[in-house]
């Protein structure tokens, strides 16, 4: 744990970096996405709507058509006198019954190849309880469910109006709902009303007017003033009433809006709307946002892509921060270790050219601290040499030897006196020069000194070397270093006994 | 403004490839072939779509298949889509011209007289079925209208034998007993006609003008047609049989004895409503007869009325019957398959047609079955299909040929003209003249 946090700030000036450029990369990502995705919806709408008021326009032509040819069915039949004497007169013989069902069965069939229009029932009903349908599938039941329908009683109230309603497969007894037009039937230019004209439509053929405009999330939708859907390109909708889409129809309509969002069906949708004035409907074309956004937007690639955009740039990102920082982090770790180590610690020169600055300074430190240490230890081993120099030429140890054993002769040969006066001077000596601390000692000392120094000598060599001192007195006073005179004195001594020196004199 | 560009380029980007990954969902299921003769689709719905008319006989009776087929075979859809004869004769010559089997359904019900203009037309427009069934399991009449140059393309589905359905309450009314009504002759059928009507006040059966069903069961009970043996040479103008059927036609409107329809419901209703004493169709009315319930017991069936002056004529005839098609198109294995294992070997199915919807079939085999002996409440016991089957066997063989209609259409406007007044000689020899301009 302790490691880890350590690493942790050993690194963090990468992490600092790392999580500034994840989260603008992140950021900026999901922004760009968002507005883009949000104006790009709103121009969908936009355009939506456009084109799908232009659709419906579309749609309403085709509607009009249908209507214009019931229109013209109507009319035909109306001018039929066959259909009227078939729909007004009474029951006669089985002949003249014959003939009159004959030609109103011909009229009807020319009314109907006349206007082209295939996949339309035909039905009339006559105040005499006579009837004729053009195609059964249309309606299996008798006609007398048809007549006390309440299509019937609205067409008999407004005889000049054709009027649309939707029939369940229920009434009839058929297989599909169908769109039925209703019209009661008055001689032109007559009020008295002889029978009423029915034309049906199976709601799949009358849906193929508008069928292939819609797609899954775009579904147009016919509903009556009551609420009722009458046709639609989900099926599973006819029949079944929807007062909001009737309320968003109106609304729309009535304020002469382009489109209105709203919600239906549990889902958000874009609604657009038109009043069919022939058939008493209203169109409405129900986009659902999520789905045809969801068609236009794959949100799935897109998130897909962005994040593999953001990957990819957060992966670059980490890659190159921990190369900027990877030299960095080794500087940190080596300059941590000198305080603790040693100062070989030499920088790789390499990364950025900072680092590789920083990593010369620092190599060019190091070489400095180095120099100065190297000199500083040849100093100090240099002063220590001068200081033992210094301590072996104060005392050369065969002296004290020499000595030695000249008090060892001296005691053998039982001279006692000597060896003790020897081992005296010897004493003073040493406390004068060893144990005598001060740097300097004055003229008068040094004399004493030197005085025990040449009684030991005379010891060694024997008494044939005379020394005699010319001191002035005023120098006695005076400070010298100590043993100053006395390698004069040994060297005299030694070139004596060597070279038979007589005398020696200083001064 | 590098932001902005930016924006703009990712924006461009997520929206490009939002646009372009719009991929349509196919679920397309590789087929592996099995061990055996044979290669199965593995997993993969396969859709059956069958045109039909007649909601409560052809379509009924396809539902009862589709449920029989659906218990082993739960991979396949049968779509049943029910339009009029008429549409679906209308489509097909439409979808089959223009040399396409698009949108239209892989299996297909046509009446047996329109057969053969259809196969002769389309040749290699409708599978062959000769491996899928055996013709020899059918009724041998069927097999004229449903093969071709010795190539069976229709599963034989059913019997169009005709039969006089007769109200015994209303002839009882006028002293007459179901009896009296056996193997007569149309002459003896108008005079228990007028009686009728005279006790009850009803019609003895209706008629539509455009429709002369009537005359084709007339002149098939004398082994005649509209066209020569042939099929193809119109027969109008020295057919013994037609001019008889035209006399007795008239003879029954002159009796003032029929209620004229103008369609299918209303004569549907004619009977249902009692207005008409006797139905002279094919034995495919029953469940519409049987549809009121309040007329149990009170229905009978006897042979079909003879014509008086025509020495070939029997007391049986036909109307009608038709036979379901498979066309060439992508299903084709698998509609053949469900017609084959259905309606074309199914003896259980054929029981269940008629138990549930009095479908009299015609496969052999499903004729020994329980179904057919049954004796029928509705009809006071009497064993409808037994004897259906009966005169199944006396119906004289005719080659339908290829302008059944065409021709009828013609004589639809003569039989106006005769019943006018115009002679009969006339009026067929105009009828003749006409077919032969257009049939050629």
């Amino acid at each position: 744990m302790g490691a880890w946090t350590r690493r942790f700030t050993e690194q963090s000036l990468f992490n600092k970096m790392f999580m500034v450029t994840v989260l603008s990369i992140l950021s900026v990502t999901v922004l760009t996405t968002w507005v883009t995705v949000q104006m790009s919806q709103k121009l969908f709408v936009q355009t939506f709507s456009i084109t799908n008021s232009k659709i419906i326009e579309q749609i309403k032509n085709g509607l009009e058509s249908f209507h214009y040819a019931n229109v013209n069915i109507a009319i035909n039949v109306a001018q039929s006198g066959a259909i009227k004497s078939f729909l007004t007169e009474p029951d006669a013989d089985s002949l003249s019954n014959y003939k009159s069902y004959y030609s109103m069965v011909d009229q009807m069939k020319r009314i109907q190849s006349g206007n082209g229009t295939k996949n339309i029932g035909i039905a009339v009903l006559g105040a005499n309880n006579r009837s004729y349908i053009s195609d059964r599938t249309y309606w299996y039941s008798p006609m007398e469910e048809l007549l006390h329908s309440s299509f019937t009683q609205n067409a008999w109230k407004q005889p000049g109006k054709i009027g649309y309603s939707l029939i369940g497969e229920d009434m009839g007894d058929t297989t599909e709902p169908r769109i039925l037009a209703a019209k009661a039937l008055n001689a032109p230019g007559e009020k008295e009303i002889y029978g009423t004209l029915y034309m049906m439509i199976k709601e799949s053929d009358f849906r193929n007017v508008y069928a292939s405009f819609t797609s899954a999330g775009n579904d147009v939708m016919i509903v009556d003033t009551t609420g009722t859907i009458v046709s639609s390109n989900r099926s599973e909708l006819i029949g079944t009433k929807s007062v909001p889409l009737l309320e968003s129809a109106e609304h729309i309509t009535q304020q002469g809006l382009a489109n209105q969002e709203l919600k239906m069906f549990g889902k958000d949708v874009i609604a657009l709307a038109d009043y069919l004035p022939m058939f008493d409907f209203y169109i409405v074309n129900v986009i659902d946002k999520e789905s045809t956004l969801g068609h236009m937007l794959n949100r799935k690639a897109i998130f897909l892509i962005v994040a593999a955009i953001a990957a990819t740039a957060l992966l670059l990102v980490y890659i190159f921060t921990r190369r900027v920082t990877k030299s960095m982090r080794t500087l940190v770790k080596k300059m941590s270790n000198v305080t603790k180590k040693n100062f070989h610690n030499y920088m790789a020169v390499g990364g950025s050219y900072e680092t590789r600055e920083l990593s010369n300074a620092f190599n060019y430190m190091l070489d400095e601290l180095n120099d100065y240490l190297k000199r500083l230890v040849e100093t100090q081993n240099e002063q220590r040499r001068a200081e033992l120099a210094a301590l072996q030429q104060q005392i050369n140890p065969h002296f004290l030897y020499n000595t030695l054993a000249s008090v060892n002769i001296l005691v053998q040969r039982g001279s006692k006196e000597k060896a003790t006066e020897t081992i005296h001077a010897l004493i003073s000596l040493l406390q004068n020069t060893i144990s005598n601390v001060k740097e300097t000692i004055s003229v008068k000392e040094e004399l004493v000194n030197l005085k025990h120094y040449v009684f030991i000598n005379q010891i060694r060599y024997g008494d044939g070397i005379k020394v005699d001192y010319f001191v002035p007195p005023d120098c006695m006073a005076a400070q010298v270093p100590k043993l100053i005179l006395q390698p004069f004195m040994e060297n005299a001594f030694f070139m004596l006994s060597t070279k038979r020196i007589a005398a020696i004199s200083m001064s | 403004m590098k932001k902005k560009i930016s924006a703009v380029l990712l924006a461009s980007l997520i929206l490009a490839t939002g646009c372009s990954s719009k991929a349509p969902d196919t679920t397309a299921s590789p087929t592996t072939a099995t061990g055996g003769d044979k290669t199965e689709t593995k997993a993969e719905t396969k859709e059956v779509t069958v045109w039909a008319w007649d909601k409560n006989f052809n379509i009924a009776a396809m539902k009862l298949a589709q449920e029989a087929y659906a218990k082993d075979h739960p991979d396949v859809k049968i779509n049943i889509v029910e339009y009029a004869q008429d549409d679906i004769i209308q489509k097909l010559n439409t979808g089959l011209n223009s040399g396409t089997t698009t949108g239209l359904p892989n299996v297909v019900l046509i009446e047996d007289y329109r057969a053969q203009s259809f196969l002769k037309a389309y040749p290699d427009s409708f599978q062959d079925l000769s491996s899928s069934i055996k013709a020899s399991d059918f009724a041998d009449y069927k097999i004229g209208p449903t093969s071709l140059n010795g190539k069976q393309y229709g599963v034989p589905f059913d019997s169009g034998v005709a039969g006089l359905y007769v109200r015994t309450d209303y002839l009882e009314q006028a002293g007459y007993k179901v009896d009296d009504m056996k193997n007569i002759d149309w002459q003896k059928f108008i005079e228990i006609g007028k009686a009728v009507k005279a006790k009850t006040g009803k019609d003895m059966l209706t008629q539509d003008p455009n429709d002369l069903g009537l005359i084709r069961m007339m002149i098939q009970s004398a082994g005649s047609w509209y066209l020569k043996s042939d099929g193809a040479t119109p027969d109008l103008k020295d057919n013994a049989a037609l001019k008889d059927a035209f006399q007795t036609y008239k003879e029954l409107m002159n009796a003032n004895i029929v209620k004229i329809t103008s369609d299918w419901n209303a004569f549907v209703a004619g009977f249902n409503s009692g207005d008409v004493a006797t139905v002279p169709t094919g034995n495919w009315i029953t469940p519409s007869v049987k549809a009121k319930a309040d007329q149990a017991g009170k229905w009978a069936v006897v042979p079909f009325p003879k014509l008086k002056n025509t020495s070939s004529s029997v007391n049986a005839s036909n109307l009608g019957g038709s036979s379901w098609y498979v066309l060439n198109n992508p299903g084709k294995e698998a509609a053949a398959d469900f017609l084959a294992k259905t309606l074309g070997s199914d003896v259980n199915l054929y029981q269940k047609l008629v138990t549930d919807i009095g479908v009299i079939g015609t496969l052999k085999a499903a004729a020994s079955g329980d179904a057919y002996s049954k004796a029928d409440d509705y009809f006071g016991g009497q064993k409808v299909i037994s004897d259906f089957a009966n005169w199944t066997t006396q119906i004289p063989k005719v080659n339908y040929g290829m302008h059944t209609y065409a021709i009828e259409d013609i004589l639809k406007v003569e039989m106006q003209n005769y019943l006018k007044g115009t002679e009969l000689d006339k009026v067929l020899n105009d009828a003749q003249s006409q077919a032969e301009a257009q049939v050629k």
